[in-house]
């Protein structure tokens, strides 16, 4: 799929359904969004949808980093604290690892 | 773990090679009867058409280099990724007892000549399920069962994104000792496999769409390498090679009248799962087309279609299609050497197959029509596996060790 042979109308449809669709803990989405629609954004002469295209990629990129953050904490939490938590730890992880510490 | 049927549509049908657009055989005959029929007429009028078909030839073939090229790179892509597997996560080479239902022989037997038969009858059995599930999906698609050929496909596909990814990361971590929560994992493999879904069926960047096709051919032929048995599988992918052969070159082959029931209905081919170099697709294309896409996806398989591209309303850029199918063998035949055999073996195969698609990709630049990919690569493959394993590879152990340098 190339966005060059889009009319701007589709274009701009497109980023929006990416944007709305991310929000099914989807930020992997979010993050494709930001960087393919980045160009079109932010490089090229400015056309009529590239305002409302700016806004949903500026969004994507907010909600992306909200993700990471949360992401980030919480993966950092459990690799410190996994082994304290005791049976808790065992319970939420997914593979434990062997041997010992 | 028994693959389910859908996991067989798959790879049924993913062998084949299409000149897409580049070649538009439509063209050139019709500029050839041009050509023929005013003998006596104006010479330079001839001539000028005469140039004309040299240049588009000329033209057709530089650009078939340049495709060429550009599915070197995938197809190496997806053998890297496999080997890279095989050497690091044990999971894939460790034999298991389980096999998968499409091989119900097994190769634990007392006599040399038992398991050899063994393994022709599970290669039969393969390949007679594979044809019957070609043949199946060209009559839903030859009766217009869209409905249920999209549906088969959506599964497949999901079962590929999710589930094998799931047991792919699950043994990546088990083997780098790494414990992980359950909620990320969850999360992973959920935008893994939804965004694959969206870029693969729906509208996405043609870059992150190929490299998830790379992703879910690898993860299929791990899948393959980790269940077929030792000697079938290699009688497998030689019985395989025959049949695509044969599927897209007979008249009533399978493969060849999807070709050309798909060319009648100027439809284009199975978009979503076979890999192309380019965009290979008008965008301006009405609808119906859109959802014949998502359907013949996975049907596509061992095919080798061409497809003249419908002349679109916009240029389209040409491009190479290669069938995923084509992607999964070629990586099972390098996988297999990498888990039982040295980096020689490995090295070996490898060039083997480059060099079989290359032939292959000349051939479709030469006849343009639909080929299959299978044959020549997989024979190459072979080949160079069976010689590199059984002579190469002791003559440079034994020259090592006499230090003798050549």
């Amino acid at each position: 799929m190339n966005l060059e042979r889009l009319p701007n109308e589709e274009k701009l449809g497109l980023c929006r359904k990416y944007y709305l669709i991310g929000f099914a803990f989807l930020p992997f989405l979010w993050l494709v969004n930001v960087v393919w629609f980045f160009q079109e954004a932010f490089i090229k002469p400015a056309y009529s949808e590239q305002l409302q295209i700016k806004s949903y990629v500026k969004r994507s990129a907010l909600g992306l980093l909200v993700w990471v953050t949360v992401l980030t904490t919480w993966i950092t939490i459990f690799q410190r604290f996994r082994a304290e938590w005791g049976e808790v730890g065992d319970y939420i992880s997914f593979t434990i690892p062997l041997g010992t510490p | 773990m028994a693959s389910s049927d859908s996991d067989d549509g798959i790879y049924t049908e993913r062998t084949a090679l299409v000149p897409a657009p580049s070649y538009r055989p439509n063209d050139t005959p019709t500029t050839r009867n041009r050509v023929n029929a005013p003998r006596g007429g104006a010479s330079a009028a001839d001539g000028r058409v005469l140039e004309a078909e040299e240049e588009e030839e000329e033209l057709t073939l530089k650009y078939g280099a340049k495709h060429v090229i550009m599915l070197f790179v995938p197809v190496t892509l997806c053998m890297a990724v496999v080997v890279a597997t095989i050497k690091s996560v044990s999971f894939y080479s460790e034999k298991s007892d389980q096999q998968l239902i499409y091989t119900p022989f097994t190769e634990n037997t007392a006599s040399v000549g038992r398991r050899l038969l063994n393994s022709v009858l599970n290669s039969l059995v393969m390949t007679s399920v594979i044809v019957i599930m070609t043949v199946f999906l060209v009559l839903l698609y030859k009766y217009r069962c869209y409905k249920f050929i999209h549906g088969w496909l959506i599964v497949s596909s999901l079962m590929l994104l999710f589930m094998f990814s799931f047991m792919y990361l699950g043994e990546v971590f088990k083997t780098y000792n790494v414990a992980v929560d359950i909620p990320t994992v969850l999360v992973l493999v959920w935008n893994f496999g939804a965004v694959g879904m969206i870029c693969i069926h729906w509208k996405g960047p043609l870059a992150l769409q190929q490299l998830y096709l790379i992703l879910i051919s690898a993860l299929m032929a791990l899948v393959f390498i980790k269940y077929l048995p030792e000697w079938s599988a290699w009688v497998i992918l030689g019985a395989v090679s025959i049949y695509d052969l044969l599927a897209v070159l007979c008249p009533k082959g399978p493969l060849r009248m999807l070709v050309e029931t798909a060319q009648e209905r100027n439809e284009p081919i199975f978009p979503a799962l076979i890999y192309s170099s380019a965009m290979a697709w008008t965008v301006g294309m009405a609808t119906p087309s859109d959802t014949q896409r998502s359907d013949t996806d996975e049907e596509a398989e061992p095919q080798s279609h061409v497809t003249t591209s419908p002349e679109g309303d916009q240029e389209e850029e040409r491009g190479v299609k290669l069938g995923l199918g084509d992607f999964i063998f070629y990586s099972v035949l390098v996988g297999k050497a990498s888990v039982t055999a040295d980096w020689n073996t490995t090295l070996a195969c490898f060039i083997a197959i480059l060099i079989g698609l290359c032939v292959t990709l000349v051939l479709l630049a030469v006849w343009r029509k639909a080929l299959p990919a299978l044959p020549l690569s997989v024979t190459f493959g072979l080949v160079f596996y069976f010689s590199t394993d059984f002579l190469v590879r002791p003559f440079m152990d034994s020259l090592s060790d006499h230090q003798f340098y050549i």
